[in-house]
């Protein structure tokens, strides 16, 4: 069997297997930043802007090596390697695609905190019910770390107060 | 046909070893050690079931590894790599560690000989003069970190490159590795006697791909001289990974130190954080690992095998070989995702399973490269310009093999009897039942046969394990890895021993890291393999260890009396070796 093949005239799609160029679907991706962390070549970026309130997850698939770990460890699914191999286009922006998600804006103090809207609203599904109640979470989630640190402290000092009086 | 019977019988005669009893694990080669320079050894430890460190002072170093070296009853006794460590954050001291193993199935031993050198003097004793295999060791000890080989006979910079600045040592932890230093480029090449001609070769190679630079030193045809200058394509790996990457991204950067065998090198680099840490690897994904490392062994053999056969004017060898070849990497395509970089290891395991529909791909590109090898290798072996051709060209005798610590096919090729997969069971080779093919006659056409033979082993190999492929797990779960742990992982590449040596540290990320290949000890070997033949057998004896390196422009050829310069490109360089096997 000729193994030689007509390629580029004539159209080859890769085997289903086969780890090509991968994509961010921009509706399921919440900002997490995992896929940042396992990335080995530092394909995938995280650019927090405060002033803005927003946070981008730049993926560059010209650093990209295919290894697929983002899709290993995404949460969402959102990231996906596909069947695709040709990255080659005259303009290097071709290459870069980014995901823009809005921060949360802290009930407390009004400052952007360090994590999306998206990241609180599936950490909430994820929470079992039973546990905790609801609308004590709804005031908590929407505070920014210092505040929720600075929350906790008064709560306690209240608490001690009332045993000890 | 009786030429190919005939041709067979004396391959035969040939071969002299054909071994497959697998090693078991062993301690007497310590004892020994212990009993004999008791006094002198501070301290031992058990590092992984095969593996010792024993400490001593830095001027007893040579005197051990030369008396392991050279013991007359150990077999195959191998200098696998040598660890320089900066250990000044823990100790306040460098470490040198040489790491030496027995081979030839005479049991699973690793003894690492360990000493401490101090940062305000630091320097040790070489064992370069008395032994070869340490020489480019040794040298890439001062150029990473500053430490003086005394009494090393040939002390020029290896590593870093001509505009690297003096006394900047990269791999020491008060190095960033973002940093560039400045500096002016020169390199001293060695001076050329009377009446010889140098001949550079490279930087591009002209065989094979990948940078590196020869100097033939000729007298008219005959090469009475070699110079290497390597390292172009050195990326400072083992700085990124120690800087910057944690346990399972440094899975994939292993991965890509070689274009060809990127899979055992990733397999190495796992293995020696699973010894260090304590992971237990579940059974199925050790079988795994055979079979990828054994798919990965197919293609880079008929490469090579391709190879060979393109610079002996026989392009229809070559054609075969690789078509034989695209059919492997389609295969490694379905399996694991690319052609090439499998991406399979993560440590404590792999990846992707191997599913039933993917088995029976296997199967059935096995079948055909089965009938298809068989007539490759009977058309090669037929045809008497090949045979001709590769016979008596680029000899290695075993005593030089020895003393240069060859590894893999080449080592072989010269009677070296040893396979980490049989000397040192890794993956799921423990269980395989398998042969080491061995010939003693040393010249391209030995490492050519050995390389066939391994073909057919590797078939054999992997049609096992398919049908003893037991359920399971394909990833061990495990807790935080403990830091300071140190160990070895060893892996037998398509062209050598691959030996990685891994530190554990901190935040879940790699102290030290150090990576061996094949091709680290075989190329030294070049200059004794070219010395009296001529120019034309260059690509062939370069070609035969198939060694790592890529892409090929052109050469130049230099004629430093009347300062005329020729310029031969790629093909008309390797036509002079085409044509050399016309006239034979």
């Amino acid at each position: 069997m000729p193994v030689t093949l007509k390629y580029p005239f004539v159209k080859i799609t890769a085997p289903p297997e086969y780890r090509g160029i991968p994509q961010i679907d921009p509706t399921l991706c919440i900002g997490c930043a995992a896929c940042v962390n396992a990335c080995p070549p530092d394909a995938i970026l995280r650019i927090d802007d405060y002033d803005r309130g927003t946070r981008k997850i730049v993926l560059d698939i010209g650093r990209c090596i295919r290894c697929a770990r983002c899709e290993e460890v995404c949460p969402t699914r959102a990231i996906k390697l596909t069947n695709f191999f040709e990255a080659a286009s005259p303009d290097r922006r071709d290459h870069v695609e980014v995901v823009e998600l809005r921060l949360v804006k802290c009930k407390g103090c009004g400052r952007y905190a360090d994590f999306t809207g998206r990241q609180v609203q599936k950490a909430l599904k994820i929470v079992p019910k039973e546990i905790i109640e609801k609308e004590a979470l709804d005031d908590k989630v929407y505070l920014c770390r210092d505040c929720k640190r600075k929350e906790t402290v008064d709560f306690t000092i209240e608490a001690s107060k009332e045993v000890v009086p | 046909m009786s030429e190919v019977v005939e041709f067979k019988e004396a391959v035969e005669k040939k071969r002299i070893g054909w071994g497959s009893e697998k090693a078991k694990v062993t301690k007497e080669y310590l004892d020994e050690i212990l009993q004999k320079f008791g006094d002198k050894i501070k301290d031992f430890k058990q590092v992984a079931y095969n593996q010792w460190i024993i400490t001593v002072d830095r001027n007893d170093v040579p005197e051990i590894v030369l008396y392991f070296l050279n013991h007359e009853g150990w077999k195959e006794t191998q200098l696998s790599t040598m660890v320089v460590n900066d250990e000044r954050p823990l100790r306040g001291k460098f470490s040198i560690t040489y790491w030496l193993s027995i081979n030839g199935a005479a049991g699973d031993f690793y003894l690492g000989v360990r000493a401490y050198i101090p940062e305000d003097d630091p320097k040790f004793i070489s064992i370069t003069p008395k032994h070869r295999g340490a020489n480019w060791y040794e040298r890439e000890a001062y150029d990473m970190f500053g430490l003086i080989p005394e009494g090393h006979p040939d002390p020029r910079r290896l590593v870093l490159p001509d505009d690297w600045p003096e006394g900047v040592y990269p791999l020491r932890k008060d190095f960033h590795y973002s940093d560039s230093p400045p500096g002016k480029k020169f390199y001293p090449y060695k001076k050329p006697k009377d009446n010889e001609v140098i001949v550079p070769y490279g930087p591009y190679h002209v065989a094979l791909e990948e940078a590196a630079h020869f100097r033939l030193y000729v007298k008219g045809e005959e090469i009475v001289d070699v110079d290497y200058r390597g390292f172009y394509a050195h990326r400072g790996i083992e700085k990124i990974v120690e800087g910057r990457l944690t346990y399972d991204q440094a899975c994939f950067i292993a991965e890509r130190i070689c274009g060809i065998c990127g899979c055992t090198h990733s397999t190495a680099y796992c293995e020696a954080v699973e010894n260090a840490a304590g992971i237990e690897v579940p059974e199925r994904a050790e079988y795994i690992r055979s079979i990828v490392l054994e798919l990965e062994r197919l293609h880079s053999h008929l490469l090579h095998l391709g190879i060979v056969c393109h610079l002996t004017g026989l392009d229809v060898g070559f054609m075969n070989a690789w078509k034989l070849r695209e059919h492997v990497m389609w295969l490694a395509e379905r399996l694991t995702g690319n052609r090439k970089t499998y991406g399979m290891l993560l440590v404590g395991g792999v990846r992707r399973d191997l599913l039933e529909y993917r088995r029976s791909l296997i199967e059935e590109v096995l079948k055909d490269l089965k009938s298809g090898f068989g007539e490759f290798v009977d058309n090669i072996t037929f045809t008497r310009t090949f045979v001709k051709r590769c016979e008596s060209v680029g000899i290695l005798p075993y005593r030089i093999a020895k003393e240069l610590d060859v590894d893999g096919p080449l080592g072989r090729g010269s009677g070296r009897d040893f396979d980490v997969r049989r000397d040192h069971p890794y993956a799921a080779y423990k269980y395989l039942d398998f042969k080491v093919p061995v010939y003693k006659d040393g010249d391209v056409m030995s490492r050519a046969m050995v390389r066939i033979d391994e073909v057919w082993e590797s078939i054999w190999i992997i049609e096992q394990a398919l049908d003893q492929l037991p359920g399971g797990d394909i990833l061990a779960e495990y807790k935080e890895i403990p830091p300071y742990q140190e160990a070895i992982g060893m892996t037998e590449a398509p062209r050598g021993e691959n030996i990685h040596y891994v530190m554990t540290g901190p935040n879940n990320k790699v102290y030290r890291y150090r990576a061996r290949a094949g091709t680290y000890n075989n190329l030294p070997a070049i200059p004794d393999m070219m010395r009296g033949y001529t120019i034309a057998d260059a690509p062939l004896i370069v070609a035969s260890l198939d060694p790592c390196y890529s892409c090929t422009e052109r050469v130049q050829i230099v004629d430093v009396e009347s300062g005329k310069v020729r310029v031969l490109n790629e093909e008309e360089f390797n036509r002079m070796a085409i044509k050399a096997s016309r006239r034979v």
